[in-house]
C-alpha cells in the first residue's frame, strides 16, 4: 500500500504551556449522513450513536462523535478502521431512504486547547465563542474558510476544515498563538 | 499687500511689553516638580528633526516638545505658516509630524499630541523645506490672496490643457502633509472579534460611572478609550474631590475595581474608530507603538469587531478654538489643552500667558498656571459679565481681567510674542487696541460635544439654541450618549449622567442594575457663550482668522463662498474644504458654521451640520486588513498534488480560491516553448493533469435519476451504471451556467462534477431546488471535491501507462470504452476511475482519496517514464481543449449564451418534459437566428493568434465606430495544427461559416475566416482508441 500525504503533516505550532496547545487531530473516518428525520434512530444504532435531533447539538461518546448540521443532515467521526463497516450496518438496517458518504480525506481536524482557546479563536471567528454552550456544534467561517467548529467544553475546540483551507486556517492560529505567547 | 500685516509701534502697551527675542528656557524650568501623572517617570532621549533632547515617561511627544520649549513643530497645508500645538488630544490639527519607529517604520502625520515618546523616539517636522524654521513655501503665505477658497477653479483655468500636466502637479506639490512612506509597512497587524452586553466608549467620568453600574449588574463589559490610560478629563483635574477622594485616587480605585472584575474588559489606547449597523463597533488598538522595544513578532496594532447588546457612548468633548486675526501662530493654543499639560504632564507651556475666552473653563487653566509659576498678565473675556467668584480668584492671582474684551491680532514670526487686544462697547464698537507681551496665548471658545459615533448610526443631531450646539437626538441602536457628549459638562453631571446611562443599558440588556451616587466637591462653573469670529476694529475681509487650522481656511474664505452663492454647510465645506482634513474638522465645524450661517443671516441648524463618518480617527490601512496580508491575504487553495507540481517548477495561475500549475517549464522554456512541448507529448504519447480542483458532488438517494433530470439538460433516467455523461446546466433564464461529466456510479447515486469555479454555486443550486422546488424527492447531496484527488492520464499511451497499477477493472476498450466509469483499485487504493477527455485524446481521470493523490500521481508518472509521459498545466489543457471545440464554461460563455448558441443543442433532451430553464428555451427573442453563436476562427495569417475578448466587426473598412458583431473568447497557438485557432461568439455565426470577419487591433486589423469549433479529429477516432 503506498503512503498517505497528509496536509499539514510535519508542521507545527509550539504550545504556550497552561495557555494554548494548537494540535493536529488524529485521523479519523467522517461521515456525512443525510436522512429524513423519521429514520434518525435507528441510523444512530446502526452507527453507534445518539443523533442529537437540533441544529449544533453533538452527541459524543469515547472516540464517536455526531454532530447535527441541519434537519437531515449529520456530521459523524467515527475510529478510522469503522468507515465500511458503519456502511454495511446503514446499508442492513436503515428504516428510510439515506446517503452515507465517506470524506474523510476531505478534511484535516485541528485541536485547539487550553484557557486561551476561546480568545485564539475569537481572533478570526465572528461567532460568539463564549456564549456557544459546551459540547455543541456549529458551522461557521474562519477569516475566510468555512469549517465546522466543536466545542468540547470550554477549554476544548476541534476544527474540522476542508484540505485546502487547512494551511489558512493553521497559519491565523501560528500568527494568534504567537500574540498568546508573547501575552499582547 | 494687507494691511493687517502693517504694525503701528503707536499701537503698542510700552517698549517693553514687546519682547524682539523669545526668553530660552532651559527644559527643566518648564517641568512643575511634582506635577503630573508622570511627575516620577525617568528622563527618556527622543529627537525632533535631529536636535536630541529630553522628555519624561508617559510624556506625549507634545508634551515633551513643550517641556523643552518648542511650540513651532509644523507648517501649515496651504500657506506654510508656522504652526504650533494647539489640543493636547486627537483632535489636534496643527501638531502633525513624521514619526520613524525604524525598521522601515516610517508614519507621516502623527499627532504630536498622541504619539507617546519611548526611549530613541525619533519625530520629524512635515511640509517644510529646507527647514521648518526657514521654508520657501511660506512665500504662499505672501501670495494668499491669490490662494481664496476654490482658488484653483478660478486661477488655473486657463489654458485647459495645462491643468493635468502643469497647474495641478505644481500645486499638490506645494500642498500637503507628510510624504508617504517608500518602504513596505513591515509591521504585522491582528484582528479579534468580541460578543458583550455593553459597550461603553470613553473612560471619563462619565464612561468610567457607566462601566461600573453595569459590571455591578453583572453584564459583560468592555470600556474602551483612545488615550494611554483611562480617567479621560479627570486626568487634567486633579484638585476635585470625588466620594470624599481625590480625583486620582479615585480614578485609581475605580480602575482597579474595573481592571479586576471577569467580566470587564478594559482597552485603553483603542479607538472605536466606527459605529456600524446592529450595535457592531470597530476598536483600533494600538499594541506596541508606545514601545522602545518591540518583542518579536508582536502586532503593531489589534481590529477589535465587537458586538453590543447595548452601547454608551461618553465620547466627552472638544473645546473650540476661537477665530481671530493670526490665531493660528505657535503658541496660541486651547486653553484646556495648557491646562491638561500642566496637571497630567507638569508641563508649563510658557512663561507668560495671555487668556482669552468666552468660558469660565479657561479661567481655570489661567488660575493654575499662575499659581505654577507663568506670569498671567491678563483674563480677556468676551462676556461683558463674569461670576463674581472667578473676578475674586483672578484678582488673588493678580491677574488683570478685561470683560467684554476681544483679541484683533497677534504678533511674532515663529511663535507668538504678543496679542493685541481691544475693549468692545455694549454697542459692539470695538475701542482701541493695546499690544500684551506674551509667549502663549490661550483660548477657549467653550466645548463641542463629541457626536461622531452617534452620528455614524444615523442618529439625529438636535441643536439646543441656548449653549449653540449640536445633540444627540432619537437613536438608531440600541445606544445612550452621557456625559459632556450630551452637552451636561460638569464633573458631577457626568458622573451622575454616565452611571444612569450605564444601569439603564444594562437593565436593558437583562440585568438588575442600578445607578450608584457621587459626591463631588471643588467643582468650577462651566458656563459660556458661543461666538463665531471675534469683533474687531480692523477690515474683517484681511484678517488671517483661521477656522480650520488644518487645511488652511480662514473666516474669510467662508464668507467668500457665501457670497458666491454656496448656501448649504456640505457646499460650503467642499468648496472651502473647511473640515475636510484629516481631523475630519473636530475643532473647525461649528465655528464654520457658525460664520456661514451669520453671512446668510439663518439659523445654524437650516445650514446644517455635514454627517460623520467613520473612522473617528485616522486608522492605518494594516488595521484594517488585519491578518489579511501576505501569504493569508486570501485563502490559497492548493490540491494534493501541488507540493509535487511546485518542486517540478510548475508556473501557477489562480482559479478562483485555487493555484493551479499553468506550465511546467524546462530549462530556457518560455511560456509558448513549454506549452508546445507539452501539446507535442500528449498528443504523441501521453500526459499527467492535476484536476483534482473540479468540483465533486455526489447525490444519493432513489430519486437521484428524477432529480438529475429536472435540473440537467440531458436526459439521465436511460444512463446505466457504470457510464457518463456530459451534463449542462442552465438557470431559469435559459443560459448556461455550468458543465461537466457526470457518472452512475450506481441506480440511486451519482458522481457529478463541476467545473472548478462553479463547485460552491452548483451544490447550492441543488440544495436550493431540493429544499424548495422538490421536497418530495429522497435525494441527498454531499460536497466530494476534496475528498477525490483527481489524476488524468490523456494520450494515445494512456491505457498502457495505467494498465499495470490498476486492479479490478477490466481496461480493454470494448469493455472499457469511452465514457464508462468504474470503481476499482490503484496502487492498492480505492478508485474511481472515469474514461473521459478533455483533450481529444484517449484518456482516464484517476479519482483516489485525496491523501492518496500525491502518491498515484508518483507511482503514474513513474509508470510513464518509458512512454515519455509529459506533466501538463492548465495552458496546455486549454489549448487541448479548444483544438477539439470544448468550450470552457464562463470564459466561451458569459451568462447569455444557450446550448444552441453555444453548439450544445445535442446536450438538451428534447423529448424530456421539463428541466431548469427549459421554458425559457422557447422564448421568442431565444430562438431569433441572429442570436450570437459560438464558432471558430481561423486567422488568414496563420501565425497570428488573435486577442482574447478583440471585439470582432464584418467589414475591414468604414466609419467609426463601427458596428460589433461579437468577440473572441478563446484563441491559441495549436502545436497539433502548426497555426492559430480561435473560438468566438458572432451574431448569427453559425450562418457566417466559410465568411471572413474582421478584428481590429489599435495598429493593424486581422483578417478570419469563421469555420466550425473542432479543428482536430472531428471523428473523434483518437478518443475512442
Amino acid at each position: 500500500m503506498i503512503q498517505e500525504c497528509k496536509t499539514l503533516q510535519g508542521t507545527a505550532i509550539p504550545g504556550i504551556p497552561g495557555r494554548l496547545a494548537v494540535t493536529l487531530a488524529p485521523d479519523c473516518a467522517r461521515l456525512v449522513l443525510r436522512l429524513r428525520p423519521e429514520g434518525r434512530a435507528a441510523a444512530g444504532t446502526a452507527l453507534g450513536l445518539t443523533l442529537p435531533d437540533r441544529f449544533g447539538e453533538v452527541d459524543e461518546s469515547g472516540e464517536r462523535l455526531a454532530i447535527c448540521l441541519g434537519p437531515d443532515e449529520w456530521f459523524v467521526l467515527l475510529p478510522e478502521c469503522e468507515a465500511a463497516a458503519a456502511d454495511e450496518r446503514m446499508a442492513a438496517t436503515a428504516t428510510s431512504p439515506f446517503s452515507l458518504v465517506d470524506v474523510s480525506h476531505r478534511e484535516v481536524g485541528i485541536a485547539v486547547c487550553g484557557p486561551a482557546a476561546t480568545l485564539a479563536l475569537s481572533s478570526f471567528c465572528a461567532f460568539d465563542l463564549e456564549s456557544m454552550p459546551a459540547g455543541s456544534a456549529t458551522r461557521t467561517i474562519l477569516d475566510r474558510a468555512p469549517a465546522v467548529l466543536v466545542k468540547h467544553d470550554a477549554e476544548r475546540y476541534r476544527i474540522e476544515v476542508w484540505q485546502s483551507f487547512a494551511d489558512h486556517v493553521w497559519s491565523l492560529l501560528a500568527a494568534v498563538s504567537r500574540e498568546i505567547a508573547l501575552d499582547i | 499687500m494687507t494691511n493687517a500685516r502693517v504694525i503701528d509701534a503707536a499701537e503698542t502697551e510700552s517698549p517693553t511689553a514687546r519682547p524682539s527675542v523669545i526668553p530660552v528656557v532651559a527644559a527643566t524650568s518648564l517641568r512643575v516638580p511634582g506635577r503630573g501623572r508622570n511627575a516620577a517617570g525617568a528622563p527618556v532621549r527622543f529627537s525632533f528633526d535631529g536636535r536630541s533632547l529630553t522628555g519624561r515617561a508617559g510624556d506625549t511627544l507634545a508634551a515633551a516638545l513643550l517641556a523643552n520649549g518648542i511650540h513651532l513643530v509644523g507648517r501649515s497645508f496651504k500657506y506654510h505658516r508656522p504652526r504650533g500645538i494647539l489640543s493636547a488630544g486627537c483632535e489636534e490639527p496643527n501638531a502633525l509630524v513624521g514619526t520613524d519607529r525604524g525598521k522601515g517604520r516610517y508614519e507621516p502625520n502623527t499627532r504630536a499630541t498622541t504619539a507617546e515618546i519611548f526611549e530613541g523616539f525619533c519625530s520629524t517636522s512635515q511640509n517644510c523645506w529646507p527647514s521648518l524654521r526657514t521654508d520657501v513655501g511660506a512665500i504662499n503665505d505672501r501670495l494668499a490672496p491669490l490662494f481664496s477658497a476654490g482658488f484653483y477653479y478660478k486661477t488655473f483655468m486657463w489654458p485647459k490643457s495645462f491643468w493635468n500636466k502643469v497647474y495641478e502637479p505644481i500645486i499638490r506639490g506645494a500642498a500637503g502633509l507628510g510624504k508617504p512612506p517608500t518602504e513596505p509597512d513591515p509591521d504585522t497587524y491582528a484582528a479579534r472579534y468580541a460578543h458583550c452586553d455593553l459597550l461603553v466608549v470613553g473612560a471619563g467620568a462619565a464612561g468610567l460611572a457607566a462601566a461600573l453600574a453595569g459590571a455591578r449588574s453583572g453584564a459583560k463589559v468592555i470600556l474602551v478609550d483612545e488615550q494611554a490610560e483611562a480617567g479621560g478629563w479627570l486626568l487634567s483635574e486633579p484638585d476635585v474631590t470625588i466620594d470624599g477622594r481625590p480625583a486620582w485616587v479615585w480614578l485609581s480605585d475605580v480602575v482597579r475595581i474595573l481592571s479586576g472584575m471577569p467580566n470587564v474588559t478594559v482597552l485603553t489606547r483603542t479607538t472605536a474608530i466606527g459605529y456600524y449597523h446592529q450595535n457592531f463597533l470597530g476598536l483600533c488598538q494600538r499594541l506596541t507603538d508606545h514601545l522602545a522595544t518591540v518583542p518579536e513578532g508582536a502586532p503593531r496594532e489589534r481590529l477589535w469587531k465587537v458586538r453590543a447588546r447595548q452601547v454608551v457612548l461618553a465620547q466627552g468633548a472638544i473645546e473650540k478654538p476661537l477665530v481671530f486675526a493670526g490665531n493660528d501662530r505657535p503658541g496660541v493654543m486651547l486653553a484646556g489643552a495648557a491646562r491638561s499639560f500642566l496637571n497630567r504632564y507638569g508641563v508649563r507651556v510658557g512663561e507668560r500667558a495671555v487668556v482669552v475666552t468666552s468660558h469660565d473653563s479657561a479661567w481655570a487653566a489661567a488660575l493654575d498656571l499662575a499659581r505654577t509659576g507663568t506670569a498671567v498678565p491678563l483674563i480677556v473675556d468676551l462676556r461683558p459679565t463674569v461670576s463674581p467668584d472667578l473676578l475674586a480668584e483672578a484678582r488673588r492671582s493678580g491677574i488683570e481681567v478685561m470683560c467684554g474684551g476681544t483679541v484683533t491680532d497677534t504678533r511674532g514670526r515663529l511663535r507668538i510674542s504678543a496679542v493685541r487686544v481691544n475693549p468692545v462697547a455694549a454697542s459692539g464698537t470695538v475701542g482701541e487696541g493695546r499690544w500684551v507681551a506674551c509667549d502663549v496665548l490661550l483660548m477657549s471658545g467653550g466645548w463641542t460635544p463629541s457626536l461622531h459615533l452617534f452620528s455614524h448610526t444615523g442618529g439625529k443631531l438636535i441643536w439646543d439654541e441656548d449653549d449653540q450646539i449640536f445633540l444627540p437626538g432619537q437613536a438608531t441602536e440600541a445606544c445612550r450618549c452621557a456625559g459632556a457628549g450630551t452637552g451636561r459638562f460638569g464633573l458631577a453631571a457626568a458622573l451622575a449622567d454616565g452611571a444612569a446611562a450605564g444601569a439603564a443599558a444594562a437593565r436593558d440588556a437583562g440585568f438588575a442594575a442600578k445607578a450608584g451616587g457621587f459626591a463631588v466637591e471643588g467643582e468650577a462653573a462651566m458656563t459660556g457663550i458661543a461666538c463665531r469670529d471675534l469683533p474687531t476694529d480692523r477690515d474683517a475681509a484681511f484678517a488671517k482668522a483661521f477656522v480650520d487650522f488644518q487645511n488652511d481656511v480662514q473666516a474669510k474664505d467662508i464668507r467668500l463662498a457665501v457670497r458666491e452663492g454656496f448656501r448649504s454647510v456640505e457646499h460650503i465645506k467642499r468648496y472651502t474644504t473647511n473640515g475636510m482634513a484629516t481631523d475630519q474638522g473636530k475643532t473647525s465645524n461649528i465655528n464654520g458654521l457658525q460664520i456661514a450661517a451669520n453671512a446668510l443671516d439663518r439659523s445654524a441648524p437650516s445650514v446644517g451640520l455635514t454627517t460623520f463618518r467613520p473612522p473617528y480617527t485616522p486608522t492605518t490601512f494594516g488595521a484594517f486588513a488585519g491578518y489579511n496580508r501576505g501569504s493569508l491575504f486570501e485563502v490559497t487553495r492548493r490540491t494534493p498534488i501541488d507540493a509535487w507540481a511546485a518542486a517540478n517548477g510548475a508556473v501557477w495561475e489562480p482559479v478562483s480560491l485555487w493555484r493551479r500549475a499553468r506550465y511546467f517549464p524546462k530549462a530556457g522554456e518560455d511560456l509558448h516553448a513549454a506549452v508546445a512541448r507539452e501539446c507535442r507529448g500528449v498528443r504523441a504519447s501521453v500526459g499527467l493533469f492535476d484536476a483534482s480542483t473540479l468540483g465533486k458532488i455526489e447525490v444519493v438517494g432513489p430519486d437521484a435519476a428524477t432529480f438529475m433530470n429536472r435540473l440537467y439538460t440531458n436526459a439521465w433516467t436511460k444512463l446505466e451504471p457504470g457510464r457518463c455523461r456530459y451534463g449542462l446546466l442552465l438557470g431559469e433564464d435559459g443560459f448556461i451556467r455550468d458543465d461537466g461529466v457526470i457518472g452512475r456510479m450506481a441506480h440511486d447515486r451519482f458522481h457529478v462534477t463541476t467545473s472548478t469555479g462553479g463547485a460552491a454555486r452548483v451544490l447550492n443550486t441543488m440544495e436550493d431546488y431540493l429544499q424548495t422546488e422538490w421536497p418530495e424527492l429522497d435525494v441527498f447531496l454531499t460536497s466530494t471535491t476534496e475528498q477525490w484527488a483527481v489524476i488524468a492520464v490523456q494520450g494515445p499511451n494512456a491505457r498502457n501507462v495505467i494498465a499495470s497499477l490498476v486492479e479490478g477493472i477490466d481496461l480493454a476498450p470494448e469493455a472499457f470504452p469511452h465514457m464508462a466509469v468504474a470503481e476499482g483499485r490503484i496502487c492498492g487504493v480505492p478508485m474511481r476511475l472515469f474514461r473521459v477527455s478533455f483533450t481529444g485524446e484517449l484518456g482516464f481521470e484517476i479519482n483516489v482519496p485525496a491523501r492518496y493523490g500525491r502518491a498515484v500521481w508518483e507511482a503514474v508518472h513513474a509508470a510513464g517514464r518509458p512512454y515519455d509521459i509529459v506533466p501538463y498545466g492548465t495552458e496546455t489543457m486549454h489549448v487541448l481543449r479548444a483544438e477539439k471545440g470544448y468550450i470552457v464554461v464562463g470564459q466561451d460563455t458569459d451568462g447569455t449564451l444557450t446550448p444552441d448558441d453555444a453548439g450544445l443543442g445535442w446536450a438538451v433532451g428534447k423529448a424530456k418534459a421539463d428541466f431548469v430553464g427549459k421554458r425559457s428555451l422557447s422564448r421568442l427573442d431565444m430562438l431569433k437566428p441572429d442570436r450570437k453563436q459560438l464558432v471558430g476562427l481561423l486567422t488568414q495569417d496563420p501565425r497570428i493568434v488573435l486577442q482574447e475578448g478583440g471585439q470582432i466587426v464584418a467589414e475591414r473598412d468604414g466609419p467609426i465606430p463601427r458596428r460589433m458583431i461579437g468577440h473572441v473568447t478563446s484563441a491559441y497557438w495549436s502545436e497539433a495544427l502548426g497555426r492559430s485557432i480561435a473560438l468566438a461568439v458572432i451574431e448569427g455565426g453559425r450562418s457566417l461559416q466559410g465568411q471572413t470577419i474582421y478584428v481590429p487591433m489599435p495598429d493593424t486589423v486581422h483578417a478570419a475566416t469563421v469555420s466550425g469549433m473542432v479543428f482536430l479529429d472531428p471523428e473523434g477516432q483518437r478518443l475512442a482508441a
